[in-house]
């Protein structure tokens, strides 16, 4: 528990509080009455006043932001108008299936990038350093919503082979330990079409740390002390790359969330990203408020890991 | 009246505002059309100089983009049907229907037109977003960055919490709240992308803002806002310009995703995100509605990120070679060196801006041919600290320009010019003498070649050397001499692109040419090198102890191929069954003394001992006092410590043959001191050789007994400390000494010599062999006389043991 760990513990509560306010004042972009956008075009009068009381808005946005934030540090992210709960109740309860594709995803596609952009690195400027670019690049530059068609239309459609939706089948009904082989395989594909999308990221970013590392004085003068290629490799090129490398990997967990909106709405994977979709689409304002609000929160905690992670691996970064 | 009034000024205000709006957009997008071009057409040029074979994969973005940009820009004069022309009769036709090559959608609708319109909107939305991105994202930066203080505190701390949102959902977010549709989709992705734009912009304002000419500006008393329009933006705009390429890629899928999505265009507009979100309920029947779209966005977004990865190569400051250079070409045309220099330092303090790099690339394009005007060498020659930076990073190519290099067209008219300077051969052999004890190291003729623009240059050009085993030995030159180069190249090192020649014998044994496992072996173990910066020598990621111990163990492992062994053998097989081989190699192996001599500790020869060695290596270096060492970080020492742990690393395995490259440079004088106090007590061994590269005539006669001056990658005098010291024969020496303030004579003023080293030549330029076909010196030499530009003199005996390469030499003058 250094220094370090308690001052970046500390610039955590600025940026979530920060990112509170971009959240609530994102609401107020709402044109019209935000009571009847929430509520819908059918809403007794009587509903409508009860909301604009609880909103808050006949005061001023201080004030309104206060009793909102107050709300949410209570666990009350307010009612979800098309489901009829507690909107924290369903963000809690998809989140998981969201945590764990986004997770498995962001883990193949570092494991993935890592390789690829290693491996680009060692072979910099020969024919595999090119074709792993090139690879690289079309992870880039590749629809992850077009990627996940394309699969279930190989893999599902044309060859049988793995499911094309949902996280278990219709009919299963285990649950707990016994359900994990069959979410398993539900999972494989969208984590690929995430995976390969995230991996392009990384493994790009990647290759051109590895050249800068292998590059670095501090590996030539291992090669100049006669230290065995494999042990400069395995000790100290991987773990310079892995120092530069943790804090993207921390922000490409932004890109996987933000994927795995189309992804899940392409498998039916029942997670926030399609919850959100679905919550735009019947103008569910306040749902949508608390999934963005968790999600962000949660990628804010992902990258405190990431830069914890990276003062481990190198005790020179500081705190900024 | 009020009313109409205001109804007026509100008209003119509106009408203000879109003019405005429509101007900067307008400008915007002229100045990246324009530049775009430019820039295409000058990465095409380049591309025509620097070898069509290398960057044939580059052309690739450009093709993939014309190939979607061209039909998508001239839709509306195609022979087209209407994208939007529902004909229910005729849904789902196959590809090559009549009248409809790709077949229709679900609701009858012609797919290629479809797909054409439909890129065109995706293109025009992504170019849109990415436009309003970068201008509110640099209004941002600008402000950020020029004000400071407050603005820049309050505004970038707005930036960081957007930035704390993952990507695509403070875009969903604010499309939520404003309603779906094109336009606000547009909007929500451009916002999520404004933090980009602005911290890059931002970090170029900062940059610029320091510059000269910006406080030229205010001197001159023009206001900060006309400061920003006048002097900063044009200086942005390749920044900006190499931003939104490599963020349109982005862009164009961001907005496909929420098309898809059904939050951006709406039907029954084509766009291929739509287009793949409304072709996705057929995917199992009719599968190519939804996957053509995607792949034409794929095939765009390719294109564009592609192109993006050419411009950066063109543009990125960071690419800073050219413009040293630049600057090489400058200083060999005879501009006068301090303009050069002056330039170099100007590009440097430049990094985040790509000011100048346009005209850079377009100077780089022009002279790229003009190779029989001077001779260029690699940015790395120029510059010591960087020489090590030059390092190959694979031993193959030193194993390679072993042979390869002399095979071609190089090397061969340097071997003619030894026929040239036959006398001087026979002076080189008389320098080197047959002594009775075998030399630890002997050099002969090794040459280093750098990779010029126009072909290999000579940096270190036929060095003749001898070091027996016990002596030390100072190798002292400018900066660019090629001193570090030799260094390296005792290492068996090349610089990458380069190539060695010539022989190096350590221990009886040829070094070059060894395969790399040998290499490893004789490295560390029987060589060990002590660079210039100990920060760069120690791994910043390991514990000082970690890395002591790793250097302790590389050579603890049961050796596969040592360089002894490797070494006999080949000397078998050439000498077949000739029995001196044999035994020379054994004398080569017999001399490996296995006993530390300087502190009397055994070398560790099992895992065990390990810790141990390194508790003695330390005490060696005197940092045994220094609490908890073995578990500090490199950058938790001092400078003067880091250095001793180098030292002691060096030292892991009792070397027979140490060399110290420029190994107190770094460091300030007390410490300096210190260190070749260090030095000097581990290097007084009789087992132990110590070659002490370095630019200070002053400390290398606090260590060495023999001295060896390079000049320009020649050597020019070799000699006993005290004659060189008390009678310079060369008259570069005798500059130097001028020069020195500790060694330089009380009553002469301390002389600067005029004038910089000449950069290594390319083969055969001017008609020599060398590239020079003179003496090296001649055009800063006091005592030039027409004979020295003609020939150059050979390294010929002028005292006992002092050699020197001149034709005049100098007389004694006390
Ligand atoms: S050869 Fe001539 S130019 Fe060269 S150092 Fe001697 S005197 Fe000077």
């Amino acid at each position: 528990m250094s220094a370090y760990v308690l001052k970046r513990l500390l610039l955590l509560l600025p940026v979530l509080f920060g990112v509170s306010l971009v959240v609530f004042g994102v609401m107020s972009l709402v044109p019209g009455d935000p009571a009847l956008a929430i509520l819908g075009p059918y809403a007794t009068p009587e509903r409508l006043a009860e909301l604009r009381a609880e909103l808050g808005l006949d005061r001023r946005w201080p004030v309104r932001y206060g009793i909102w934030l107050s709300g949410v540090l209570d666990g009350d992210l307010g009612r979800s108008v098309s489901l009829e709960r507690p909107v924290l109740d369903v963000v809690l309860e998809r989140l998981g299936p969201t945590a764990l594709l986004a997770g498995s995803a962001l883990l193949l596609g570092t494991l993935l990038g890592l390789a690829a952009g290693m491996l680009a690195a060692l072979r910099h400027n020969q024919m595999t350093d090119r074709l792993v670019t090139f690879g690289v690049l079309l992870g880039i530059s590749i629809p992850s919503f077009w990627l996940g068609l394309v699969l279930i239309l190989v893999f599902a459609v044309w060859l049988g082979w793995l499911p094309a939706s949902g996280m278990t089948w219709v009919w299963s009904d285990a649950s707990g330990l016994s359900a994990v082989p069959d979410i398993a395989w539900h999972l494989i594909l969208p984590t690929l079409s995430l995976a390969l999308v995230a991996g392009g990221v990384i493994g790009r970013l990647t290759r051109g740390a590895a050249i800068d590392v292998l590059a670095s004085a501090p590996i030539r003068m291992a090669r100049a002390r006669g230290i065995p290629e494999r042990r400069i490799l395995l000790v100290q090129a991987l773990k310079s790359v892995l120092a530069r490398m943790t804090p993207v990997i921390g922000l490409q967990a932004g890109f996987v969330i933000g994927g795995a909106v189309y992804i899940e709405t392409i498998f039916q994977w029942p997670g926030l990203g399609r919850l959100l979709v679905e919550a735009i689409a019947a103008r569910d304002l306040l749902l949508v408020q608390g999934g963005v609000l968790v999600l962000a929160a949660a990628y804010v905690l992902v990258n405190l890991v990431a830069d914890l992670a990276q003062h481990a691996l190198d005790r020179r970064t500081r705190a900024a | 009246m009020a009313i109409q009034l205001a109804a007026v000024a509100g008209l003119l205000a509106g009408l203000l505002a879109g003019l405005l709006a429509g101007l900067l957009a307008g400008f915007f997008a002229g100045l990246f059309a324009g530049l775009f071009s430019i820039c295409w057409v000058q990465a095409v040029m380049s591309m025509h100089w620097s070898g069509w074979q290398r960057h044939r994969g580059a052309l690739l973005g450009p093709g993939l983009l014309a190939l979607v940009l061209s039909p998508a820009l001239i839709a509306p004069w195609l022979p087209l049907a209407d994208p939007t022309l529902t004909e229910p009769a005729l849904r789902m036709l196959p590809v090559a229907a009549p009248g409809h090559w790709l077949g229709t959608d679900a609701l009858g609708r012609d797919l290629l037109s479809r797909l054409i319109w439909g890129a065109r909107s995706s293109i025009l939305v992504g170019v849109l977003a990415t436009l309003t991105a970068a201008v509110i994202g640099s209004l941002i930066g600008l402000l950020a960055g020029f004000f400071g203080r407050l603005t820049d505190a309050l505004l970038m701390r707005g930036v960081d919490v957007l930035m704390a949102f993952p990507y695509l959902l403070l875009a969903l977010a604010i499309v939520a709240a404003l309603g779906p549709g094109l336009s606000n989709a547009m909007l929500a992705i451009a916002i999520a992308n404004v933090p980009f734009f602005a911290r890059a912009v931002r970090g170029a304002v900062l940059e610029i803002r320091h510059q000269a000419y910006i406080d030229a500006a205010r001197l001159a008393g023009h206001r900060e806002p006309w400061i920003i329009v006048v002097e900063v933006l044009p200086n942005l705009v390749p920044t900006l310009l190499l931003l939104m390429t490599t963020t349109l890629g982005w862009m164009v899928l961001e907005t496909a995703g929420l098309s898809f999505l059904g939050l951006g265009v709406q039907p029954p507009d084509a766009d291929l995100g739509a287009m793949l979100g409304e072709g996705r309920e057929f995917l199992t029947t009719y599968p190519r509605v939804a996957v053509l779209p995607g792949m034409v966005i794929l095939m765009l977004v390719v294109g564009i990120n592609l192109f993006g990865d050419a411009l950066r190569d063109l543009l990125d400051p960071r690419l800073h070679d050219r413009a040293v250079r630049r600057k090489d070409r400058a200083k060999d045309r005879g501009e006068g060196s301090e303009k050069g220099s002056e330039e170099g330092s100007d590009r440097g303090s430049e990094r985040g801006s790509v000011k100048g790099s346009i005209s850079d690339a377009l100077q780089d394009v022009s002279h790229r041919d003009d190779c029989h005007q001077g001779a260029f060498a690699d940015a790395a020659i120029r510059n010591g600290s960087s020489l090590f930076a030059a390092l190959a990073h694979t031993d193959a190519s030193a194993v390679a320009a072993g042979n390869a290099v002399a095979d071609g067209l190089a090397l061969k008219s340097v071997d003619q010019s030894y026929d040239q300077h036959a006398d001087a051969w026979a002076n080189v052999s008389g320098r080197l003498g047959t002594a009775s004890q075998p030399a630890l190291l002997e050099v002969n003729a090794l040459s280093v070649l750098v990779p010029g623009q126009c072909g290999p240059a000579i940096a270190v050009d036929r060095l003749e050397l001898r070091l027996q085993a016990g002596e030390r030995v100072g190798l002292v030159g400018e900066s660019g001499s090629g001193k570090s180069l030799t260094a390296l190249a005792l290492l068996g090192f090349a610089p990458p692109g380069g190539g060695l020649e010539g022989a190096v014998r350590f221990d009886g044994n040829e070094l070059l040419g060894l395969d790399a496992e040998s290499l490893r072996d004789l490295r560390g173990r029987r060589i060990a090198y002590i660079p210039q910066e100990p920060l760069d020598a120690l791994d910043p990621l390991l514990r000082i102890g970690d890395q002591l111990r790793g250097a302790i163990q590389a050579h603890l492992v049961a050796q596969q191929a040592s360089f002894e062994s490797t070494a006999r053998d080949r000397a078998k097989a050439v000498a077949g069954s000739d029995a001196d081989a044999g035994s020379s190699a054994n004398v080569g192996l017999g001399s490996k003394r296995l006993t530390g001599a300087s502190a009397g500790v055994s070398k560790p020869e099992t895992l065990s001992d390990v810790g141990a060695r390194v508790k003695a290596l330390l005490a060696m270096v005197g940092l045994d006092q220094v609490r908890g060492i073995q578990r500090r970080f490199p950058h938790e020492l001092s400078g003067g410590q880091r250095q001793r742990v180098v030292i002691a690393m060096a030292l892991a395995h009792e070397p027979d043959l140490l060399i110290a490259d420029e190994a107190t440079t770094a460091l300030d004088v007390t410490v300096q001191a210190e260190i070749i106090e260090v030095l000097d007590r581990l290097s007084r061994s009789r087992d132990r050789a110590l070659l002490f590269v370095s630019h200070d005539l002053a400390l290398v006669a606090s260590l060495c007994e023999r001295v060896l001056v390079l000049y320009a990658g020649r050597l020019v005098e070799d000699a006993p400390l005290e004659q060189l010291l008390r009678a310079p024969a060369h008259p570069y020496t005798a500059a130097l000494l001028a020069c020195s303030p500790e060694l330089g004579r009380p009553e002469k003023p301390l002389a600067a010599i005029p004038g910089q080293p000449p950069a290594p030549r390319v083969v055969g330029l001017n008609g020599a062999a060398d590239g020079f076909g003179g003496c090296r010196f001649a055009d800063r030499c006091p005592n030039a006389q027409p004979r020295c530009e003609e020939q150059e003199p050979g390294l010929e005996r002028w005292q006992d043991h002092h050699w020197v390469r001149c034709w005049f030499p100098l007389l004694r003058s006390d």
